[in-house]
């Protein structure tokens, strides 16, 4: 059985270097990230965290690959809803410039089968990945009132 | 083991009735579609197809249109002699509004086991939904070089 990945590409009307600085950035993480904060100083084996704010349990994981405005990397182990037990999984962000626009593919992978992160990580990267897309090309992020007040399942499910 | 189709979620700060619009008439998929025109009269049973730069790609029938909610159309790819010889493919939308914005979901699905067209389709939608979501929301899709998405064939 293969084990379960989620890649998913969005293109962005931007430049390669404000796309990384978003990825990276905590203040702009918040923005766009329904409220949650990307904290690291993002050298390679430094610790990771995704701040998350509805929940008490920080996502944790340590800086894999960190190649600006390319490429970046981290291991990724959330400790909520369950899935603490659960080894961490992997993200890699892949920038490539086209013409006026960055291509943005986003590879989360290092799941085991049947793995509930998975299913939580696949529901929530379209949202996020969409505000940011809006949060780029027009300085303003999207509302997702459902997701911000914890009733995931309407929204994502 | 599982069937292979592509599945696609995007988030637009629109209204489904402007993100219908803009899946269903042409002066709209010219803008974000690689210039491509979308020839039906959205009859359920109708022919429909998609027409580039005045050439066909893929043809197909209406299968439902349920304004502003769902829309789906058979698909079969037309460009080249394997693909043609593949059977028709399925691509369906859902639209969901909540609050603002409106959750785009994308299925393409019903794909022959070793499809030559399923790798060409799972590198042109990411690229056709940005576009879309740009133009609704900035009013300006930009332009994607088709040689960026490295299909085959389409250069």
């Amino acid at each position: 059985m293969s084990k379960p990945e989620f890649v998913y590409v969005i293109y962005i009307a931007s430049t390669a270097e404000k796309v990384f600085k978003a990825l990276t950035d905590e203040k702009m993480s918040e923005q766009y990230w329904v409220g949650n904060r990307v904290v690291s100083d993002w050298k390679i084996g430094a610790p990771f965290a995704l701040k998350l704010k509805r929940e008490e349990k920080d996502v944790t994981g340590k800086v894999l690959e960190f190649d600006p405005p390319r490429r970046l990397a981290y291991s990724f182990h959330a400790a909520h809803a369950g899935m603490e037990a659960e080894p961490p999984s992997r993200v890699t962000f892949e920038l490539e410039p086209q013409k006026d626009q960055v291509k943005l593919t986003i590879i989360h992978d290092k799941f085991e089968p049947g793995s509930k992160a998975f299913e939580s990580v696949s529901r929530g990267w379209p949202l996020v990945l969409s505000s940011l897309k809006s949060y780029l090309e027009t300085g303003k992020v999207l509302h997702a009132p459902w997701y911000e007040t914890g009733n995931a399942q309407q929204g994502t499910a | 083991m599982r069937k292979p189709e592509f599945v696609y979620v995007t988030y637009i700060e629109t209204t489904p009735e402007k993100l219908w619009e803009a899946l269903t008439n042409s002066e709209f998929s010219k803008r974000y579609w690689f210039n491509t025109e979308l020839k039906t009269d959205w009859k359920i049973g109708s022919a429909f197809a998609l027409v580039m730069d005045g050439t066909t790609t893929d043809v197909g029938e209406v299968l439902e249109f349920d304004r502003p909610r769902r829309l789906s159309y058979t698909f079969h790819h037309v460009l080249s002699e394997a693909a043609r010889k593949e059977r028709p493919t399925k691509v369906v939308f859902n639209l969901e509004p909540h609050g603002k914005l409106v959750k785009l979901t994308l299925t393409h699905e019903d794909f022959e086991s070793g499809s030559v067209i399923l790798d060409g389709i799972s590198k042109g939608w990411p690229a056709i939904l940005s576009g879309l979501k740009s133009l609704l929301e900035t009013g300006t899709a930009l332009a994607i070089p088709p040689a960026a998405l490295a299909i085959e064939g389409f250069q």
